[in-house]
């Protein structure tokens, strides 16, 4: 009897409480003004900054430059594995103890935005556009900025020469018409068991079927980021377009095994496949090398460069930053097009600042050029908070209609109406 | 705890005794007793108050809103929308794929699991020498790491190259991708999970066997009972408790079957293979608190629900 009360009166504490607390009308992300300017003068105090992976690891060493520039700061690195560092800046955030800066990836913007955790880049701190528009795009959060993207990189097609110039071809395709006779002509004539190996759904492969719907002139959302606008014609063509290379045996419906893409490619299983930027080494730690294999920029369906996807990495200052004024100096020297060339000297992130690219290793080697053209037209997904969730709900129709018989304009319907039903987030 | 020890000497309860007892706590030796108890064990009460009950009613109270990785901050600025999210929960196309598939890794999982555990129980309980070997190279697999027993499988059942499809290939069959098909990637997760799991049983089972009276084994064998008769109404009767506990366990780690979906086939192909644990998973990691806690109070009412029924069944007959 008694535990039974006790219980009975801690649900009714509790459900007072819960009644007691209720959503302000006007929380989330977006609609922010832009922060104030940052004071002139020279950086001071400690900044401390969290970074993921390489640039976890070198970007201690590299900021002495910036500590040389700037005697009274000093820059503390701590590097933070991809794996654990999404929850990681979550939990900070939630703790109000967070460093002053983060690397962020650009589709977890929209959420830690959201959370409030994040600073609006101030006004005149950079250029918006010094950068690649679609990077600048990661940045924005209901038309607020949040941050300054710091690297990038986005998808290109990569195809073997060699098979190429036996199937007839000695130049990449640039139009839908032709890469769908290329693939075919990889696998006729040039010996490829697979012509253009793409996605058949599964985790990301949103990444590989935006570019054909952005490409063929569609949009995610309307202009100011409050609608979903995927139910478009041109949404369904292009995945009908896709999903095409499944049904005529072009592409493999299955999902590969890690390392499998690399291998069939050297092999020849694979004539031609999209990916980014680190596929160059493992393509050639796979035994390939610029002779037998190039990277091309994505066609348009009518010749043309096709819209590419971009990602990366942006910096962002936290609200709960300590040392909000040395962090963005920081945040401000990283983005100088030739620390950022620099940067990509010692590490190979491709630089988010288009200046960048116009001189040295950058401007000369023909397959960072590919991707540099790519990338001025590439764009991101939009940053809202429940993007994640949206992608894989997209990750998952696209799956549906690569496997099995969904037509392209049930499936876009799908995902219209799952992505409204979980909204935008802001 | 104390009464009873004063009641055990006196086997017959008689008034004087309960009288004793409901005096009990006015009683000044026995008060500081129970203060000194309390005190003792205040350390505990603490930790799990503070960390197993307060996190499960906080989390219990979460699934009643609507609260989103972005609330974070302010945490109870969010709002209390009652049932929803489980009605929402029972309307989800994706989560009824997922409860399916849940109860197909339940009724595929555990009959086949104790039935294999008991069938090498029974054969190791009747050889001598090499017991130890045997115990030994059957448990093997729980004890290893999942993940990577996940790898390693993932590699038998692919379908280019793979260990299985090679072996049925010298017998002329030409195997599908086991992981790639709808159909055959459940009852493949199924059946590596049996390999995996088949051995804590084992080892209870085979503890089990030892408890069941040689004497009525022996009677029965001179009646002239088989060997399956003796088995079926013998051993199996006297092992009802037994079976019981590995029911219970065996169901309950079924119900939350997650690692090897996990890493073997991310939920699909179309989720196929996504249990319940994994949908609660993504909830989660998609920043949905307030969801993903109300499918896991779906999960724990369900776990709930099973093991009644299984004690319901396999309790001792009166």
């Amino acid at each position: 009897m008694n535990v039974r009360t006790t219980a009975i009166a801690g649900l009714a504490v509790a459900s007072l409480v819960l009644t007691a607390c209720g959503r302000e009308d006007d929380s989330g992300a977006g609609g922010e003004a832009q922060g104030d300017a940052v004071a002139e003068g020279k950086a001071s105090g400690t900044v401390e900054v969290w970074a993921m992976g390489t640039e976890g690891e070198k970007l201690g060493d590299f900021v002495s430059e910036f500590e040389d520039a700037n005697p009274d700061a000093d820059v503390k690195v701590t590097a933070v594995p991809w794996e654990a560092a999404h929850d990681k800046i979550s939990n900070a955030i939630a703790a109000g103890e967070t460093p002053d800066v983060s690397l962020i990836g650009t589709t977890w913007m929209g959420e830690f935005a959201a959370a409030d955790g994040l600073m609006p880049t101030p006004q005149d701190l950079v250029d918006e556009g010094d950068f690649f528009p679609g990077a600048w795009g990661s940045t924005e959060v209901g038309g607020t900025s949040y941050g300054v993207p710091w690297y990038v990189e986005t998808r290109v097609l990569f195809y073997r020469t060699d098979l190429a110039k036996k199937a007839g071809w000695d130049k990449a395709p640039t139009s839908w018409d032709e890469l769908k006779q290329f693939a075919k002509d990889m696998e006729s004539k040039g010996g490829a068991e697979y012509g253009l190996n793409l996605q058949p759904g599964q985790t990301g492969s949103w990444q590989s079927y935006l570019p054909f719907g952005w490409s063929n002139g569609a949009t995610l959302t309307n202009d100011d980021g409050t609608e979903y606008t995927i139910d478009s014609p041109e949404m369904a063509e292009a995945l009908d377009y896709y999903t095409s290379y499944f049904d005529e045996d072009l592409s493999l419906t299955r999902t590969l095994d890690p390392g499998e893409l690399e291998d069939g490619f050297a092999k020849g299983t694979f004539g031609s496949f999209i990916s980014g930027p680190w596929h160059t080494g493992l393509v050639e730690d796979a035994g390939l090398d610029e002779s037998k294999y190039a990277v091309a920029p994505l066609p348009g369906p009518d010749g043309g460069m096709g819209t590419s996807f971009v990602g990366g990495g942006d910096l962002a200052v936290f609200k709960d930053a300590q040392n909000p004024d040395a962090a963005w100096k920081l945040v401000q020297w990283l983005s100088e097009p030739d620390v950022q060339q620099e940067w990509y000297d010692e590490i190979g992130d491709l630089p988010a600042v288009q200046a960048s690219w116009d001189t040295g290793e950058l401007a000369d080697d023909p397959q960072l050029q590919v991707f540099g053209e790519q990338l001025t037209s590439a764009q991101s997904p939009p940053s809202v908070p429940t993007w994640e969730q949206v992608a894989a709900s997209i990750d998952s129709v696209v799956e549906k209609a690569s496997k099995g018989d969904l037509s392209g304009e049930d499936a876009v319907k799908q995902m219209q109406s799952e992505a409204q039903s979980i909204g935008t987030g802001l | 705890m104390s009464t009873v020890k004063h009641a055990a000497p006196a086997p017959v309860a008689t008034p004087p005794v309960r009288e004793a007892r409901r005096s009990g706590p006015r009683d000044p030796a026995k008060r500081a007793q129970a203060v000194a108890g309390w005190i003792l064990a205040s350390p505990f009460v603490v930790v799990f108050l503070v960390f197993t009950a307060g996190p499960v009613l906080a989390s219990l109270g979460m699934s009643f809103t609507d609260i989103r990785s972005t609330d974070m901050r302010s945490p109870f600025a969010v709002a209390f929308v009652g049932v929803s999210n489980y009605a929402d929960l029972l309307q989800d196309p994706v989560f009824r794929k997922v409860t399916v598939n849940t109860l197909l890794y339940l009724v595929l999982g555990v009959p086949l699991t104790m039935a294999v555990a008991m069938l090498v129980a029974v054969g190791l309980n009747s050889i001598s020498r090499f017991r130890g070997f045997f115990r030994v190279a059957f448990y093997l697999p729980v004890v290893t790491s999942i993940v990577a027993v996940s790898v390693v499988w993932k590699y038998i059942y692919r379908e280019e190259g793979g260990l299985l499809n090679a072996v049925l290939g010298w017998v002329g069959i030409d195997g599908p991708g086991w992981l790639d098909s709808t159909s055959l990637a459940l009852p493949s997760l199924v059946v590596m999970a049996v390999w995996r799991n088949f051995g804590t049983l084992m080892i209870i089972f085979l503890a089990g066997l030892q408890t069941v009276p040689r004497e009525h084994l022996e009677a029965a064998e001179v009646d002239g009972a088989s060997a399956w008769g003796r088995f079926r109404h013998i051993t199996l009767p006297a092992m009802r408790p037994v079976l019981l506990f590995g029911a219970v366990i065996t169901g309950i780690g079924y119900l939350q079957f997650f690692e090897e979906a996990f890493v073997m086939t991310k939920g699909g192909p179309l989720d196929a293979t996504r249990s319940v644990t994994f949908y609660t998973y993504d909830q989660f990691s998609f920043g949905n608190y307030g969801y993903a806690a109300a499918a896991s109070y779906l999960l724990f009412l369900a776990i709930v629900v099973l093991t009644a029924i299984q004690f319901r069944l396999l309790r001792e007959r009166d």
